[in-house]
């Protein structure tokens, strides 16, 4: 494993049991996270982000399993993890998560400090007043004013931002060395979300965090990620640098997804949309899984599964249109204006 | 948290006196051969010297107030027909202690036994075969579904034939005391256990629990700390209830096996006609009924933060 990389998803498959059937909701992922940096996984609903992210921590539902492949953390094999306590030794410890819905994510019985007490505990060794102590700066760390009295409170005294800042402070507490934001401000009013985000990052320059987010929310990553992988049915289908993905794009589909953006289209226009739906994950999927929903996709799309080519030493994509033999195809015209601002100033 | 308690205890005060006040109204209603025990043989002059004693002949209001005065005494009155003469306050002393003990013993086992599979069960949900979860179904379900007056006696019938207990309660032997505690217990064990299991598998599924386990606390922490301690908020509601309803015995059991208990009285006092007698135990039942939904209530606000802080009431 390279020097630099903390976190490595290897060939990963995970698959899930419903009803006698089997979905594969990762398919082959190989994604290398890098140790300081902010990357962000896009994708629509189902497309495979939290289960990825989920995978890493053992938090899989019981219905489904690491079918094949690797995620390589610090020279052991999560992959290969089957017991609970191996599982302990990761979890918080190591990678802690935020999560969606600061409103149902906290035990509403449970005082704010004692299950910000229960993480310092496990993680920090630290007992008694001393571990009140740190549960108490963990408050004030996440920018929550007069954290003695809210140290005593219940989560329905808070508000949702707070809430969601409580969520942060447990993650903190457990001194992770990676930090996975699960959808952090999808549940949050617009103006909470940039406080939120604000502090995440502020948090990972302290701490020295690698954070990982996962959103469906483009104007979310432009704000904080350095790096993007976009996601579809259970594969990373492009990853690159911000300023890659969003202004040198190569994969139809996050052209696709750039182009439904609002903030892209001119005003009178129709919004763009993808049109169709993603496969269906129980079957097979053959070829370029976004191949039947794009209006311009070659014959081979709907045949082979395209390997990645590179861009860029930072940037690659699955796409068969880099391969050199395809024919040219024109990225749509969204696309276009968007390479030709190139690299000033964000979407 | 004082306000919301007296709030609740007011209101229960109010409903208490609206069912006195009704409970005096009917029995005004009620024939008053109630009030003798050979009405036939009484002359007309006799029955109106007993009724001029009484105080029944006096105008409505002075009967209420002098029926609202005993009861602040704690008077239930005399039993004019089950026992004459007698003060209700001794029957019944005499009788609930009976009920009590096997009540309380019976309810500590149900409440251990029906967490215990309550828990178990949850547990095996997730299991492979979950077969803790088959069994306790079938179990609760035997329970819920058969008339209980059928497996109360399946349980005399193997306790004495097979396990040599006694078939009857007698007072110096504390064997005897095995079979009806058992049959007492059963119904609330398999009320628990399904209640639990139920709570438990949905607070297993919450979100915070997922939380819980990200930031590494262990399985066992998990299900004791914060699904079990959740489960049990809306059970507890209704322990202050099923321990004060043991004041007022099992009809069925007791009279199974020769109890002396609380349990056949209110029937036998209404089959009499003992008017005074049903009055009061009547009014037991409605005493205990609403101490048990208030002290529920208060017992849940002490358990779940979120109620006596919250505005609205009644969202439950």
């Amino acid at each position: 494993m390279k020097e630099n990389v903390i976190l490595s998803f290897e060939d990963l498959d995970v698959r899930f049991t419903l009803r006698g059937q089997v979905l594969n909701a990762i398919r082959g992922i190989s994604l290398d996270v890098y140790r300081g940096e902010s990357l962000a996984i896009v994708g629509e609903s189902g497309s495979g982000k939290s289960v990825l992210t989920r995978s890493a921590m053992g938090l899989l539902d019981a219905n489904g399993s690491i079918a094949g492949g690797h995620i390589w953390y610090d020279g052991r094999d999560l992959a290969a993890f089957r017991t609970e306590k191996e599982w302990l030794a990761v979890r918080g410890r190591e990678i802690a998560m935020v999560m969606q819905d600061p409103m149902t994510s906290l035990n509403p019985l449970k005082t704010v400090g004692a299950q910000i007490l229960e993480a310092v505990r496990l993680h920090q060794g630290l007992r008694g007043a001393a571990a009140r102590a740190a549960a108490v700066q963990a408050l004030a760390d996440v920018g929550i004013s007069d954290p003695e009295t809210r140290y005593k409170q219940y989560p329905h005294e808070f508000s949702g931002g707070m809430r969601q800042r409580v969520v942060i402070a447990i993650a903190i507490a457990c001194r992770p060395k990676i930090l996975i934001c699960d959808e952090p401000t999808t549940a949050l009013d617009v103006t909470i979300q940039a406080q939120i985000l604000d502090l995440v990052r502020s948090l990972q320059k302290k701490l020295g965090l690698t954070t990982v987010y996962i959103t469906h929310d483009l104007g979310v990553v432009a704000n904080v990620a350095d790096r993007i992988a976009v996601m579809y049915a259970g594969d990373i289908v492009e990853v690159g640098s911000c300023d890659e993905v969003f202004y040198d794009p190569r994969h139809p589909y996050t052209w696709a997804l750039l182009s439904s953006l609002p903030q892209l289209g001119a005003k009178g226009e129709t919004l763009y949309s993808i049109q169709g739906t993603p496969p269906n994950l129980f079957h097979e999927v053959r070829g370029d899984a976004f191949a039947p929903r794009n209006p311009q996709a070659l014959k081979i799309d709907f045949l082979k599964r395209p390997p990645y080519f590179d861009v860029s030493p930072t940037h690659r994509a699955r796409t068969w249109l880099l391969d050199p033999r395809a024919p040219r195809v024109e990225p749509p015209e969204h696309i276009r204006r968007l390479r030709e601002r190139g690299g000033g100033g964000y979407v | 948290m004082l306000k919301y308690i007296l709030k609740r205890v007011l209101r229960a005060c109010v409903t208490l006196f609206i069912i006195i006040t009704i409970l005096f109204a009917l029995l005004r209603l009620m024939p008053i051969e109630g009030y003798f025990d050979s009405f036939d043989k009484v002359s007309s002059t006799e029955i109106q010297v007993k009724l001029n004693s009484l105080g029944l002949n006096d105008p409505l209001p002075k009967q209420l107030a002098r029926f609202y005065g005993q009861l602040l005494n704690g008077d239930l009155g005399t039993s004019n027909i089950y026992r004459r003469g007698v003060s209700i306050n001794t029957i019944v002393a005499e009788k609930i202690p009976i009920s009590v003990k096997f009540g309380l013993v019976s309810f500590a086992l149900s409440l251990v036994m029906g967490l215990a599979l309550g828990i178990w069960m949850a547990h095996s949900t997730r299991t492979r075969f979950k077969i803790g979860d088959r069994l306790g179904t079938v179990l609760i379900v035997v329970v819920q579904a058969v008339p209980s007056a059928v497996y109360h006696i399946v349980i005399q019938f193997l306790g004495s034939q097979y396990a040599g207990i006694p078939m009857l309660f007698s007072e110096n032997e504390p064997i005897s005391y095995i079979l009806p505690v058992l049959s007492l217990s059963i119904g609330n064990t398999a009320y628990y256990a399904m209640w639990l299991r139920r709570y438990m598998v949905d607070e297993a599924n919450k979100d915070y629990v997922l939380l819980a386990r990200a930031k590494g606390v262990p399985g066992g922490a998990i299900s004791r700390r914060h699904i079990f301690r959740n489960a049990m908020v809306p059970l507890v509601q209704y322990i202050p209830g099923s321990v004060l309803s043991t004041l007022m015995g099992s009809l069925y059991v007791e009279s199974l096996y020769s109890i002396p208990g609380m349990g056949g009285l209110l029937v036998t006092a209404i089959k009499r006609q003992d008017n005074t007698l049903v009055q009061a135990l009547v009014l037991i039942y409605a005493v205990v009924s609403i101490l048990g939904l208030l002290f529920g209530d208060i017992l849940m606000a002490v358990v779940d933060p979120r109620i006596s802080l919250s505005k609205k009431e009644g969202a439950r």
